[in-house]
């Protein structure tokens, strides 16, 4: 489930769609050992090395919080979460399992979305530049972002990708079905996003 | 002004906004169409399996922006357009519970235990209108209790404390919202910690915006859609997809069952319900009013509450819940409904989140302007305007107006939406997950937002997976800039006092309930794991 009328029953409460959970899982222990891990390296290395005024500072006298105090305040909040995990939550039973499938799965859709999105950005310049080669124009995409259809070309081709990848991901294969799905998808977004408005913007032509 | 005239001015601010169109020479306010086309657009959004409220508000949010502009003139349609999701969506999501055994939103699953053998039996639209006449009882008398208890629990908390007694209130809030949600106070505290971290990477008032890794990218900081979005929104939907991978849910079709013919609410069925409804309400308002608690656990406490009671009075002709009794769709969906208008208590009141429709919101008041969400709201200056004060009333109006559509036209458009079962949900993640991804760049029109939304919705699905809630990361996330510079100003004005979060009584107890809560929460479930 994407989210509930007030949010939280979704987000966090519901059993539907629930991780697996698996009896020997020990990912409470490693989560906690992490996090109190990751919790010194920000207090102890980032903030100090990125972070120019300390937890408190005196200026001109005067003593006052420094920027450090309150990524120092998130770190001890992730470090006392891990080390209740660690010392209290650890042999609590039906731990969850992030497992190596999952990895797999969050991989394979991020890599879908960022590609979707990298052929968003180019291929509206790249037409451009093809169109340019074959007429000999000087046509520049920057100045036609904004007019019909180029400022169409980076969303449909990208978005028909993402959402075409996604479905073939679900379905463990891509079907004409689905690409015309995909197509009309995008084409409904068009219609929703830039039709109506002038001021707005579709992917990727804020950038380019 | 008085109160009874800032109440008038709000209710004309409601009624009397930018004319839309006329009827016979009646104006018609635009933010009378709004509440309605939210509604309406709840109701469908709430009836899919897959999408439920807060999406649909983070989307449409920017266009809700791009049409209304940031002026104050926009608050009302915006926000009123908001309400009218929420409170559709509350509705909606009892319609595929009851007609297909798929609960459109967690909340309704309770619903699916007495609605859907009731469907089987026939009574399908009975059990609609029992979940509808339950819902709007509920959402209905949750309002109620919202308009009387937030104004004065807002000049109760402006006029008793101070910077110290805030910054403490805070504290406790992001305690409290970490140690109940998801039933780990240690992830709860992790996910919070991580919010406050990722809000305070590229801000702070040192020339240098710090933890931004000498980066232009980070200098700015984490747009906050791109942080609530991707955790929230991107993170559910990968989880969704990945369980149609696992799961190969089969969404063939559905066998059609005869109705019976007794589909009608009659008086002598509310009388029966109306104990169970009233209970319901109860418990779901009380839990509504606190922040981080769900209408998941509103549901089923709502309905062990009435089983309990079931049990002990019923007739032996009544059938027992979980078998398709009417009094158990009642005490469900009367508890998660009562929930909504509850919520927004310590959101006008306090300026604190308490669940993701709060957080949308607060996200369009903010980015509105001409609206803090907070105690300020509820000053009743009687020598100049607050137009704050106003606007809250217009709140109050738009959602009133919200519960007439759900007792008027709500039950008849909710009972066709069972259509919106037959969207295949392997079809649905993949554009929802495009259509946000989309709202998230015309807002912010930069490719980066993009990443860092995709980078949040992959930190939540990984969340999720590691049953770590990312509310608490969320709420964190909005309150982090405001915890910090109230600490700051607490902190100069008592003089530099390393113990400004004790130096008052009321900041004392608000400091040790926030430790003490977590402590009980982890001693709770250290005793449960080792039962």
């Amino acid at each position: 489930m994407i989210g509930g009328p007030d949010g939280i029953r979704t987000l966090e409460t519901s059993n539907i769609g629930a991780s697996p959970v698996d009896n020997r899982s020990n990912s409470n222990a490693i989560l906690g050992g992490l996090c109190v891990l990751a919790a010194a390296l920000v207090a102890f290395v980032w903030v100090p090395l990125d972070v120019d005024s300390g937890v408190v500072e005196q200026v001109r006298r005067r003593v006052q919080i420094g920027d450090s105090l309150a990524p120092v305040t998130a770190a001890v909040f992730i470090a006392i979460g891990g080390l209740v995990l660690l010392l209290v939550e650890r042999r609590v039973p039906d731990q969850p399992a992030f497992t190596l499938r999952n990895l797999r799965f969050i991989a394979l859709s991020a890599a879908i979305v960022v590609a979707g999105f990298l052929i968003m950005r180019f291929t509206g310049p790249l037409t451009v530049d093809v169109v340019n080669l074959l007429t000999g124009g000087e046509l520049q995409y920057r100045l036609l972002r904004d007019s019909s259809p180029w400022k169409f070309i980076g969303y449909f081709i990208g978005g028909i990708f993402v959402v075409a990848g996604l479905m073939a991901q679900a379905e463990g294969g891509i079907t004409r079905k689905n690409l015309g799905i995909a197509t009309a998808v995008v084409i409904a977004l068009i219609l929703i996003f830039d039709v109506p408005f002038d001021d707005l913007l579709l992917p990727p032509n804020g950038d380019v | 002004m008085g109160v009874g005239d800032y109440i008038l001015q709000g209710i004309l601010a409601f009624f009397l906004g930018s004319e839309l169109f006329s009827v016979f020479g009646i104006p018609v306010s635009i933010n009378i169409a709004m509440v309605l086309a939210g509604f309406l657009i709840g109701i469908m959004v709430g009836a899919t399996p897959g999408l439920a409220g807060p999406v649909a508000m983070a989307i449409s949010l920017p266009l809700l922006l791009s049409s209304f502009g940031y002026h104050a003139s926009a608050l009302l349609p915006v926000l009123g357009f908001l309400i009218g999701i929420m409170k559709g969506a509350t509705v909606g999501g009892a319609v595929p519970a009851i007609l297909f055994n798929t609960p459109g939103t967690p909340d309704a699953y309770m619903t699916t235990l007495d609605g859907f053998p009731m469907a089987q039996n026939g009574q399908a639209k009975k059990a609609l209108r029992i979940a509808h006449f339950s819902s709007a009882s509920g959402d209905t008398f949750s309002d109620l209790v919202l308009f009387v208890c937030a104004p004065f629990l807002a000049i109760i908390i402006e006029a008793h404390l101070d910077l110290p007694e805030k910054t403490a209130l805070l504290i406790l809030s992001l305690s409290f919202i970490a140690a109940v949600i998801g039933g780990s106070p240690a992830k709860g505290l992790i996910s919070t910690g991580l919010g406050l971290l990722a809000v305070f990477i590229g801000t702070g008032e040192d020339f240098y915006p710090r933890l931004s890794l000498g980066t232009d990218q980070l200098a700015r900081g984490f747009p906050i859609t791109t942080a609530v979005l991707g955790v929230l929104i991107l993170g559910a939907i990968f989880e969704g997809i990945e369980n149609l991978i696992r799961e190969k849910r089969e969404t063939g079709s559905f066998s059609a069952v005869p109705e019976s013919s007794d589909q009608v609410l009659h008086w002598a069925d509310i009388r029966r319900l109306m104990p169970y409804i009233s209970r319901s309400a109860l418990i779901g308002t009380a839990i509504g009013a606190l922040p981080g608690i769900g209408s998941t656990l509103a549901a089923t406490l709502g309905y062990t509450v009435g089983k309990s009671r079931h049990q002990k009075r019923k007739s032996p002709d009544d059938l027992d819940f979980g078998t398709g009794a009417p009094q158990g769709i009642a005490a469900t969906e009367a508890a998660n409904s009562s929930v909504s208008g509850a919520n927004l208590i310590p959101v006008l009141s306090l300026g604190i989140p308490g669940n993701a429709a709060a957080v949308f919101l607060i996200l369009a008041a903010e980015s509105i302007g001409g609206f803090v969400p907070g105690p300020a709201v509820f000053k009743f200056t009687t020598d100049t305007v607050n137009p704050e004060l106003v606007i809250a009333f217009g709140l109050f109006t738009a959602m009133a107006f919200a519960n007439v559509l759900n007792w008027t036209i709500g039950g008849l458009f909710m009972r066709s939406m069972g259509v919106m079962i037959r969207i295949p949900k392997h079809m649905l993640l993949p554009s929802v997950l495009l259509l946000t991804l989309t709202a998230i760049y015309i807002q912010e029109t930069r490719l980066e937002a993009i990443w860092f939304a995709l980078g949040f919705g992959v930190l939540g699905y990984a969340m999720r997976k590691l049953e770590i809630s990312p509310l608490p990361f969320v709420i964190a996330f909005i309150l982090g800039d405001k915890l910090e510079l109230s600490a700051r100003r607490a902190f100069s004005a008592s003089g530099n006092d390393p113990f400004f979060l004790f130096s008052t009584p009321i900041a004392t107890i608000l400091m040790l309930l926030a430790i003490g809560v977590l402590v009980y929460t982890a001693r709770k479930r250290r005793l449960e794991a080792s039962a």
